[in-house]
This record gives C-alpha cells, structure tokens and sequence, in this order.
C-alpha cells in the first residue's frame, strides 16, 4: 500500500513542523499577491482616483497636524513639515497593517472553515496591502522634500534598512492582533484608541529630541519611537541615524515577531471552531 | 502540503481515507461573541465560559476509490465535523486519519469568503489557498464558469448572487478542478431541477472516473440512486455503514418517519 499523504492526529499544544509549514505557506504565495490585488481593487485603488485618494488622504492628515502644530507649538517651519509628514506616513504603514490585521482571520472566517491552508497567510496578506498603501505616500514625500529645500544625501539610504525593520515590526503587530482578535472580538473596537495613543506617544507631532526629560520613558516603552526616531533622521535630515536606536527598533520588531507567530502557530489549528 | 492533481492514479477499491478511532471534543464559549468586555466582567465571580462539545466518538470508516460513500444523520449528529476532520481542517482530539490523495472540499458553500469581491475573485483566491497554482485555475475556469450557467454574474459582486447561484458556483468548482477525494457537504440540494440533474451527473461521472466521493445529504432518494455505502452517524457515534437501502430504511425508521415523502425528496 502507499504511504499516505496526509495524516491527521491530535496535536499537543506547542508548533506545528516549521518546515512542512514553510513548505505550505510558500507554495500560496500568489495567494497572498492576489488577495491583496483583489482587496485593493475592491477598495478602488486600482483606479485613477482611488490611487490620488491614498495620496490625498495622507496630505490632507498631515495638514491638518500642521495646524495643531502651528496652533500649540506656535511659530514653525518647513523643516518640521517634512518630519511631520515623513513619520506620519511611515506612521500609517504600521497603524494601516494593525487595522488590517486585527479582522484578517476572523473575516476569512467561510474561508478558515472550508479550506486547509496556513492561517497566517491571512495577517500577511493585510500587511502587504498596507505596503501598498505607503507606496504612493513616498514618492509624495520625496515631492514635498524637494519643495521645501530640504537636503539629498547619501545617508538617506540608512531609510531602507529603517523602512524593513519598521515591515517587520508591522507584521508582528498584525500576525499578534488578528490571533488577539479571534479570542477578543472587541480588540477590534478598541484598535482606534490604541492607535491614536501609539500616535501620540511617538515622535511624529513633536521631535525626538524635543521631549522633556520626566518623559523619556515612551521612548523605552514604545515599540515605534526609536524607528520612527531613525525615520526622521535619515529621511528628513539626510543624517546617519544613531544605531543604537535602530537596534533597538529591531529588537522590539524581533520580539514582537517572535511572540505573535508564537501565539498564531500553536493556536490557529483550533481557529476553525472559534470562529 | 499536496496540490490539487488533474490526473488522477487510483484503481478502484483502493484505500482513499482511512479514519481509526477518531474523536472530536471542543470547547465553545456560550457567550455569542468572545470579548474582553464579558471576561472581565465575569472575572471575579468564576462563572464557567464554555461548554464542551463532544463532536465525534471513536469513529471508524474506511473509503475506497471508485466509490461514493453518504453520511446520514440528524442536526447535530457530528457529519459536517467529520467531513472538516478528512479535509485537514479541524485536527482530530483522537485517533488518526490517513487521507490517500488530494481533497477538495466543498463544505456548506466553502467558496465565497469574501462577499463583497466577484465571484471570479473568489473563485481564484479559493482555489489558491486550497494550494493551485494559478495557471492551474485558469485553465479550469472557462469550464467552471460553464458548468456554474452564471453567465455575466460571474464578473458580479458574490453579495449580489442568489442562494441557487452561491451554491452553483461552488459545486462547480469542487467538481470542475477533479480531485482525488471530493468532500461535498449538503451544496447538491439548493440548485434547481436541471442543475441538481447536472451535478448528480456529474458525481457519477466522477465515480465511474476511479474518484472518491463523499455525500453529506439528507436527500434520501439522491442517496439510494449514488451511493455504494451509507454510514449513519448519530450523535457523534457510527451507528451503522453498509447497503444504502438497508441504513436508510434504518435510518427512517428511527426517524418515526417511515417512507413519507418528505424526506425521500430532495430537499
């Protein structure tokens, strides 16, 4: 007789076999492109407007940041505008994969009960179209940067490694809030509010260097302020940013990554019956 | 993981799905939705959140290639829970399943999950997390959008499609992609007279083509005229496998039904 070629037994808490999983993840990763070219289409992104509204969302957000800041901080210039909008958009390729993410599993809900395939496949897919949603932003920046005189340099190019860490800590934070979100559906209703704080705590309205001392530590807890700290840095400024803080930036993505795909792989098998 | 063949290498009575002592348990919340909110509030009085469902018991079945084996049972009796069980999709709480080939679902119309996108889209992204490749799919699709008779409304949102044209569709892709084993979970009732026609010729085709099929259904008649075997489950447990007529004709009685019409049509 053949060997069979699937064999289903009880699982004991813990990780699946990482390599026939790899094997299985890899094998649909058209699914994972055309799940985010259906989802983008579906939100429109695929025509001339669609396209301009994720350039004009975010301007018109920045915008209205400026304002506030003009208004608080008083005087400002246009060095501050790039920073502004320069970290905000990174901003929302973190915030836009978390909002993703949080429904990914519990929306493929007919799907997960139907279909044998790696959950995770889900939280990526939500990641990848927040990928695609930061494009446009950045060529917008790069416009905006022009305008406003602010230096090209060569240390600019510190932003590529800067711009991975900060995908990575993204699909941790989305693999870690859809698992979240099959046991706690109302983590969804509560996701504005966190990512209003996470905004706030990070240095997108004011600089790195401006915070008063008595609050350095959001700098300590907050997984996104030494990248976006590094973001700013090398993007605006031109400058090197420090290592220090994008090791630490790559420290907290690592584990935030690690934990989550811990969680979501011991937990997905029984996905199929909380949802 | 396997993807879907074309080709199919199987002689008939050769072992399909092999299922030893299978059982099922799982918790749900009785709470309709897990919140935070209801955990906390019920954090400091100890109140018991979930009930334990007992699913399957000790379940014992073997399907052979080349035959087409139904399951019968009341609401409840564990039949859609061992169909996800064969599929890979609920890993069992005991026992073993050894599947013998590549299994399509098509399990309480599986195709869809995303109402709001075309049913082209789904179609694709279906067939992809099932493990096609694309070209795979594409060069099914001309004939899986034949057989489904949808038309233009292919190219339309699923949310706009009729219950007829959900189950259509997703009939038409379990069985236009040929695989090995193909499960099919009470979607043959919900189209019309000619499609039901349709596909129950299909399954037949796919039987006499040394293909593996198992029926979920509570259309008896549908039942005695496709299948070699019948497995009853009731509750969880097997209660008796063998000769469609003599299961079914058990089966009714334990209904107190007898031979009304009501259940031999295809309901």
């Amino acid at each position: 007789m053949s060997t069979p070629l699937q064999v289903y037994e009880p699982f004991k808490a813990g990780l699946p076999k990482l390599g026939r999983y790899w094997k299985s993840l890899w094998s649909r990763r058209t699914f994972i492109k055309e799940y985010s070219k259906s989802e983008l289409r579906e939100q429109h992104f695929d025509s001339v407007f669609g396209q301009l509204w994720l350039v004009i969302n975010p301007l018109l957000l920045s915008a209205v940041y400026f304002i506030l800041i003009i208004i608080i901080g008083g005087a400002t210039d246009s060095a501050r505008y790039a920073h502004l909008t320069a970290s905000l958009f990174l901003f929302y390729l973190v915030a836009n994969s978390l909002t993703g993410g949080v429904k990914s599993v519990t929306a493929g809900q007919r799907l997960i009960l139907n279909t044998a395939f790696p959950r995770i496949m889900l939280p990526i897919s939500a990641l990848v179209i927040a990928i695609f949603k930061f494009l446009p932003t950045l060529i917008v920046f790069i416009v905006i940067k022009a305008i406003v005189g602010s230096p090209f340099t060569i240390e600019m190019l510190w932003a590529i490694p800067v711009l991975l860490i900060t995908i990575f800590l993204a699909l941790g934070l989305a693999i870690t809030i859809s698992c979240i979100n099959v046991y706690f559906r109302d983590i969804a209703s509560f996701l504005p509010y966190l990512t209003r704080t996470l905004l706030y705590l990070s240095p997108i309205l004011y600089a790195a260097s401006d915070l008063k001392p008595s609050l350095r530590v959001i700098e300590v807890v907050n997984p996104l302020f030494p990248i976006l700290d590094s973001w700013s840095q090398a993007m605006v400024q031109g400058e090197a940013p420090e290592l220090s803080s994008m090791l630490q930036g790559l420290a907290w993505a690592t584990g935030i990554f690690f934990i989550g795909t811990y969680f979501f792989l011991s937990r997905e098998r029984e996905f199929a019956v909380r949802l | 993981m396997s993807s879907l063949s074309v080709s199919n290498a199987h002689l008939t009575n050769e072992l399909a799905v092999s299922i030893r002592g299978v059982g099922l348990t799982y918790t749900t919340s009785i709470d309709k939705k897990p919140t935070l909110k209801a955990r906390a509030k019920s954090l400091g009085r100890g109140k018991k959140q979930t009930r334990v469902v007992r699913a399957l018991d000790d379940i014992n079945l073997d399907i052979q290639y080349g035959h087409v084996l139904g399951v019968i049972g009341t609401n409840g009796a564990g039949k859609s829970s061992l169909m996800r069980c064969v599929a890979g999709i609920l890993p069992p709480s005991q026992g073993r399943i050894e599947v013998y080939g590549s299994v399509s679902t098509l399990l309480a119309l599986g195709v869809g999950f995303n109402p709001s996108m075309s049913g082209r889209d789904n179609v694709f992204l279906g067939g992809l997390a099932a493990g096609m490749s694309r070209e795979e799919i594409a060069g099914n699709f001309d004939e899986i959008a034949e057989f489904s008779e949808l038309g233009d409304a292919i190219d339309a949102p699923m949310r706009t499609y009729s219950s007829g044209m959900y189950a259509r569709l997703a009939f038409s892709v379990a069985a236009v992609v040929r695989p090995d084993i193909l499960i099919i979970d009470e979607a043959l009732s919900t189209g019309d007279a000619k499609f039901k026609e349709k596909s129950l010729n299909r399954v037949k085709e796919l039987r006499s083509d040394d293909r593996a099929l198992i029926l979920v259904s509570h259309a008896m008649q549908t039942l005695r005229e496709t299948c070699n075997d019948v497995a009853w489950l009731h509750k969880g447990q097997l209660v008796q496998r063998g000769e469609p007529n003599v299961v079914i004709d058990a089966y009714q009685e334990f209904l107190h039904l007898g031979k009304s019409a009501a259940i031999d049509e295809d309901v």
